[in-house]
């Protein structure tokens, strides 16, 4: 596991358009307060930065009261302004690891109920593609930054990364996200088609036809999955191309739904399914440049599964995916064990 | 009449001669089924198969012969035990409520190589009075999944045959180590039977409505929801006392196992072992001598809400004795093992761990806060 960093940095937008940058620091604690906000010439403020970062500890597993984190401002927000509040979170949980980026975060968003976890709004409307955005269609939850659904909200939702390859200097991770309403009740179990309560907005016909089948057939083979539920799937990424997103959406909803276990960080997975209704996972292509990509993109707790066919030939993988605490399972289908 | 009035006299006479229900049998029924232990009064006599831990003033417990009518010395408590075994449906997250674990444990023959029983000591610091089985399988629960949580324990989706079984032996050793019991069983199960995920989700869908209202409510419902607040944020000093007669009982247990672990040779892991054996005996010091809780100096009384800020670090104080019990299962098998590299992490744990007992238990003496210090 890589070490811990002394400092980090997150960015927000602030209303008049500039952009503030949080900094938190880690030093040893010695009797001191766990933690330290300053903001120049504004006492109210710190305090407030104090409290939101002590109520967003408390839906962190792991305490740890030997370090002091200072945290730090370098611009003023206005008077009523609360959109800093997700930056200084999440530079509090960068600096002690909690929370692992991969590139530099621009983040906007406040919440009233930070110790559940939850993020209930933003109030900036022109952020940059690549901010991260708190409140509903963005994250509505801290946990949501590795996928887990909010064990306290009224929606499921999880969401599960592939990877998106071309051969490009754009390749990345694509997350799904899959939520789950429970659908109305009307006492007859076989209405209508699974695939009618599916809800995909965004992509384009064929590729909603293909997730609509994927996640019908994969419910069929759970037998709990039949005409429960009202879905919306989205996708981080509407334009791609391939199936092999099928295996990261399956696993979505599995978790969304309740019925796997979650894992500790990400689910990052590819893989595709000519028969999702026996559960059996088939290979897709290009093995080599996927593995490499999510390798690069792998953090500790992440859990990353592949096809079993690729299982030959992935020790080095593997090992390497271990060293930075990610684990590796080579499924031939889903469900337990 | 006459009848009755001597019968009441005879009770009365019985109750003043401290004849507690001489010989009656202990209502046994449900031992063994839904209940693992129940107390036991002096002189009754142990149920067929029932073990019986006798536990003193100051905690030090023994096991009395099996069969045999219960002698209790003044102070002492007596408890009877099924070893059962017992079946419990688990669920590791909280966030999958249709997934879980069926585990069947028992109380096993007591090992002849250790001084006191881990589960005896687990009656004398934590059952307070009956201990049901449903109680019982909520602590391992939350147990279970803290230890996941924290990433000590692994069980991710899709999980391997080798992966389940490093899973296996980790929760194994757990549950000996913290609860005294041996898992007899553990699989996975599908648990769509007892709980519906989604009239979980209507249910708080439902919950959220009614709580939506309120803040329109708010001018009307003030003076009315002012006593309540005021009636839950009233100090609960067993709360306090039962932390730390947890503290108490278990700490200088920890150590005495934590001293005993085995080791890989070298003098650095010597010296972080003998550091964090150190600490831990002032831990047990600070705990023995921790001033009581309504008091800021001797006959000046602590104001309500530094009594609740006490408590509070008194409760998470015992969290972390958890961790560290948690902690010593890990090392324990790691030790076994013999695998040498995971003990620079281990350690590392048990600095953090050993450092937040002392921090709670420092915020737990303190009286007053005055002006958090820079």
């Amino acid at each position: 596991m890589s070490a811990l960093p002394d400092s980090a940095e997150c960015r927000s937008l602030l209303a008049d358009g500039s952009v503030m940058t949080v900094t938190a620091t880690r030093r040893p604690r010695f009797d001191r307060a766990d933690v330290k906000c300053n903001a120049a010439h504004a006492p109210q403020l710190a305090g407030r930065m104090l409290t939101v970062v002590r109520l967003a500890r408390h839906t962190e597993a792991r305490f740890d009261s030997r370090d002091q984190v200072v945290i730090s401002i370098d611009r003023q927000p206005g008077e009523h302004e609360r959109d800093w509040e997700l930056a200084v979170v999440l530079a509090d949980r960068m600096v002690r690891g909690v929370y692992r980026p991969a590139a530099p975060v621009l983040a906007n968003g406040w919440s009233d109920d930070w110790q559940l976890g939850r993020v209930d709004g933003r109030d900036t409307i022109d952020a940059p593609a690549h901010a991260l955005l708190g409140g509903p269609g963005g994250l509505a939850h801290l946990g949501m930054l590795t996928g887990q659904p909010d064990a306290a909200a009224a929606v499921a939702s999880a969401r599960a990364w592939f990877p998106l390859h071309s051969g490009g200097v754009h390749d990345s991770l694509c997350w799904v996200e899959v939520s789950v309403y429970p659908a109305p009740h009307d006492g007859n179990a076989n209405h209508g088609e699974e695939g009618d309560s599916i809800a995909v907005p965004g992509l384009d016909a064929t590729q909603q036809l293909a997730v609509r089948r994927a996640l019908a057939g994969a419910r069929h083979f759970d037998v709990r999955g039949l005409g429960r539920w009202r879905s919306v799937v989205r996708f981080g990424q509407p334009r791609f191309h391939g199936n092999s997103f099928e295996l990261a959406l399956v696993m979505a909803d599995r978790i969304a739904r309740g019925r796997e276990f979650v894992p500790r960080g990400r689910i990052i997975a590819t893989g595709c399914s000519s028969a999702w209704h026996a559960g059996r996972v088939d290979p897709v292509d290009g093995c080599a440049p996927k593995c490499a990509l999510i390798l690069r993109h792998a953090a500790p707790g992440d859990r990353i599964l592949l096809p079993a066919a690729w299982a030959s030939g992935l020790d080095a993988f593997v090992r390497a995916a271990a060293e930075k605490g990610a684990s590796v399972a080579c499924i031939e289908r889903i469900g337990i064990i | 009449m006459g009848t009755i009035a001597a019968v009441t006299t005879m009770t009365t006479i019985a109750r003043l001669f401290g004849w507690r229900g001489r010989g009656a049998p202990v209502e046994a029924s449900a031992l063994g089924v839904a209940m693992i232990a129940m107390p036991m009064a002096a002189g009754g006599v142990l149920p067929a198969g029932c073990g019986a831990v006798v536990i003193d003033t100051g905690g030090r417990t023994r096991r009395a012969p099996e069969g045999s009518r219960l002698q209790l010395a003044p102070g002492e408590s007596a408890y009877v035990f099924h070893p059962g075994p017992y079946t419990a449906d688990l669920a590791p997250f909280a966030a999958a409520p249709e997934i879980g674990l069926q585990v069947s444990f028992a109380v096993d023959n007591p090992d002849p190589r250790v001084a006191q029983q881990r589960f005896d000591l687990f009656l004398a610091s934590e059952a307070q009075g009956p201990l049901a089985l449903a109680q019982f399988s909520r602590a391992i629960e939350a147990a279970l999944q803290r230890a996941l949580a924290q990433g000590n324990l692994d069980l991710p989706p899709c999980t391997s045959p080798a992966e389940w079984n490093a899973f296996r032996a980790g929760f194994n050793q757990l549950l000996y180590v913290r609860f005294g019991v041996t898992v007899e069983e553990c699989v996975p199960v599908d648990l769509g039977e007892s709980v519906d995920f989604a009239a979980v989700l209507i249910a708080r869908t439902l919950a959220q409505q009614q709580l939506a209202p309120a803040p329109v409510l708010a001018l009307a419902a003030a003076p009315v929801a002012c006593p309540a607040r005021a009636m839950i944020a009233a100090p609960d000093p067993l709360a306090d006392a039962r932390a730390l007669r947890r503290l108490f009982l278990e700490l200088p247990c920890v150590m005495c196992a934590l001293r005993l672990a085995v080791l890989p040779p070298g003098l650095l892991l010597f010296r972080r072992h003998q550091d964090v054996l150190r600490r831990l005996d002032l831990v047990s010091v600070a705990v023995s001598t921790m001033p009581a809780l309504a008091l800021a100096a001797p006959g000046v009384a602590l104001a309500a809400h530094q009594q609740l800020r006490r408590i509070h670090h008194s409760r998470r104080a015992v969290g972390a004795l958890d961790e560290a019990w948690a902690l010593l299962a890990r090392l324990q098998l790691s030790g076994a093992a013999q695998r040498e590299t995971e003990f620079d992490g281990l350690f590392d744990d048990a600095a953090r761990i050993v450092a937040n007992l002392e921090y709670e238990l420092g915020e737990r003496r303190m009286a007053t806060v005055d002006g958090a210090p820079a």
